[in-house]
């Protein structure tokens, strides 16, 4: 539909259902710095800051939800989007070359925290950057309704490639897909027939008898529920500020290689292999609790158009699993996979959709849920993708707002540098302690090395190993 | 119906078309992930009209054993 907005004719589209999840998180935060991403691309080379202005400036050109607005219409009170037409732009430079690296860090952390003006705003930031250690590269802060990890990793790429062509003449990268014609898809998707066998698989799901909430921290804060509900089976995680952080653990490439290799010897996704850890964790914290639901998250970006369009299309939902503790680790893991399987096939159901339903079933307050751990696995990685880089060392930093959406946001990427699996543990610090979540990765680690050494032990066998 | 997979499968995939034959094998053959391959399942059932077990077809390691099971359905 086409408006006139500031005085120009715009085509503009409704917002997605995964661009709403973010909308929905602004109006629970008192402050917008919640949906930001920060993050900085750095490489141990000199890098020719004019030529990486012009790739900066191409791929912006190239991606078109980088230069996606967000506009409420006035009259109707509904939020539209649209993109605005390429402007070549002059991209800052800041040599932080002779701080320490963790002053350095700590700056980018506080640009981080500066809100973008979600309604009408420019929604991304780039300065281009020198850290210490001789490492050269760029800054990006980016509203989480124009972008999501993947995009970043999308983006990061070509912005690579483009800077690989200019200065050494490799192939030009393939052209970037349609943002706006994603959208239109997935806003076809509303009273589709895949819609309808969406809702039917989640009505089918919210049909069956009640979940039971699992802490990350065990069962102390269920305890103190039941004293005033004893039949309370959803918890309560809510917060006033948001405030959060994130703690970072590298897994060593030779402990990420035998997960890899399990994964392929029994065709078990590192997902699931990581999920099974994960809910076991959360069984063993909650008296051997047998019915176990993580929040997942989920790409949606199967198809070559999906890949490459940018935007957010990120949705998630309740996995939910009920593992009787003699069943084997490979039992549990082939479970986990035929509930993830499902999940994946049925992911294109809004999210809210969802919850909503969910709540208005079993009757919880604002704030209250089955999982106090959320989870995504991203397997894309900038060594992977840029073979022309492979020689030279490269840092990849994921900055902090500050802020948490989700009590516990685990995240599992393979670094940039050496393919090593890193977890980003992103925890609102009202709810829990550094201690807490030092313990959880501790035996989350444990319980993932006992299982794949052990994949015929049943569950109990390795809760008790730990 | 093999070439309606092909074409399926091709904007999954960054493959051409004549080097998908009926005895590749979806992972190691054509390079899917357990997701994009659940996803384009998904997709089968709007192209060719059936409606798919999940457990069933994510059991079909080739495109012939994919195809003998959507014919099946029909």
């Amino acid at each position: 539909m086409e408006k006139i907005i500031g005085g120009i004719k715009r085509e503009c589209y409704p917002l997605t259902a995964a661009q709403m999840v973010h909308i929905y998180t602004l109006s629970l935060s008192p402050t917008h710095e919640i949906v930001n991403i920060g993050t900085g691309q750095y490489l141990k080379t000199e890098l020719n800051i004019s030529v990486l202005r012009e790739a900066l400036n191409r791929a912006v050109e190239r991606c078109e939800s980088m230069r996606m607005r967000i506009w409420k219409d006035p009259d109707t009170g509904e939020l539209l989007q649209y993109v605005m037409p390429y402007e070549n732009k002059y991209f800052e430079y800041y040599d932080f070359s002779a701080l320490t690296e963790e002053k350095a860090h700590a700056i980018l952390d506080r640009w981080t925290s500066q809100p973008f003006d979600t309604f009408g705003g420019e929604l991304s930031r780039i300065v281009i950057v020198s850290m210490p250690d001789g490492y050269n590269g760029y800054y990006f802060n980016v509203h989480h309704c124009c972008m999501d990890s993947c995009s970043v990793i999308t983006f990061t790429k070509d912005v690579m490639d483009i800077y690989c062509h200019l200065m050494y003449d490799l192939p030009y990268p393939k052209p970037m897909a349609s943002y706006i014609e994603s959208v239109k898809k997935d806003l076809e998707y509303n009273g589709s027939k895949k819609q309808l066998r969406d809702a039917q698989f989640w009505q089918n799901i919210l049909n069956q008898p009640e979940p039971m909430y699992t802490d990350y921290t065990g069962f102390g804060r269920m305890i103190q529920w039941r004293k005033e509900n004893p039949e309370q089976r959803w918890g309560v995680l809510s917060t006033k500020t948001g405030a959060g952080k994130t703690v970072t653990y590298d897994l060593s490439v030779d402990s990420t290689n035998k997960i890899l290799r399990f994964s392929e010897e029994y065709n078990i996704p590192v997902s699931v292999v990581i999920l099974h850890a994960i809910r076991t964790v959360l069984s063993k914290f909650n008296n051997n609790e047998t019915d176990v639901t993580i929040k997942d998250f989920v790409s949606r970006r199967s198809t070559l158009q999906n890949k490459r369009s940018g935007g957010v299309r990120m949705h998630c939902f309740d996995l939910r699993t009920i593992i009787d503790l003699d069943k084997t680790v490979l039992e549990s893991m082939e479970i986990i996979n035929k509930a993830q399987q499902e999940l994946f096939l049925h992911a294109d159901y809004p999210t809210l959709g969802f919850y909503g339903q969910q709540r208005q079933i079993f009757g919880y307050p604002q704030g209250g849920c089955y999982q106090s751990v959320s989870f995504t696995y991203q397997n894309a990685t900038l060594k992977s993708l840029v073979p022309y880089l492979k020689d030279i060392p490269v840092k990849s930093r994921w900055y902090n707002s500050g802020r948490q959406p989700q009590p516990l946001y685990i995240t599992a990427m393979h670094r940039f540098g050496d393919g090593g699996l890193t977890f980003h543990f992103g925890y609102q610090s009202e709810l829990v302690t550094p201690q807490e979540i030092e313990f959880l990765y501790y035996f989350t680690g444990r319980v993932l090395f006992r299982s794949i050494e052990n994949p015929n032990k049943t569950i109990q066998e390795i809760i008790d190993m730990t | 119906m093999l070439e309606k997979l092909i074409e399926l499968i091709t904007q999954y995939i960054d493959i051409e078309p004549d080097e998908i034959k009926e005895g590749s094998r979806f992972m190691e053959d054509i390079g899917f992930n357990s997701y994009d391959f659940m996803c384009m399942l998904g997709d089968c059932e709007d192209a060719f009209d059936v409606e798919i077990d999940e457990a069933e077809a994510a059991g079909n390691k080739t495109v012939g054993a994919l195809l003998a099971y959507l014919g099946g359905l029909k």
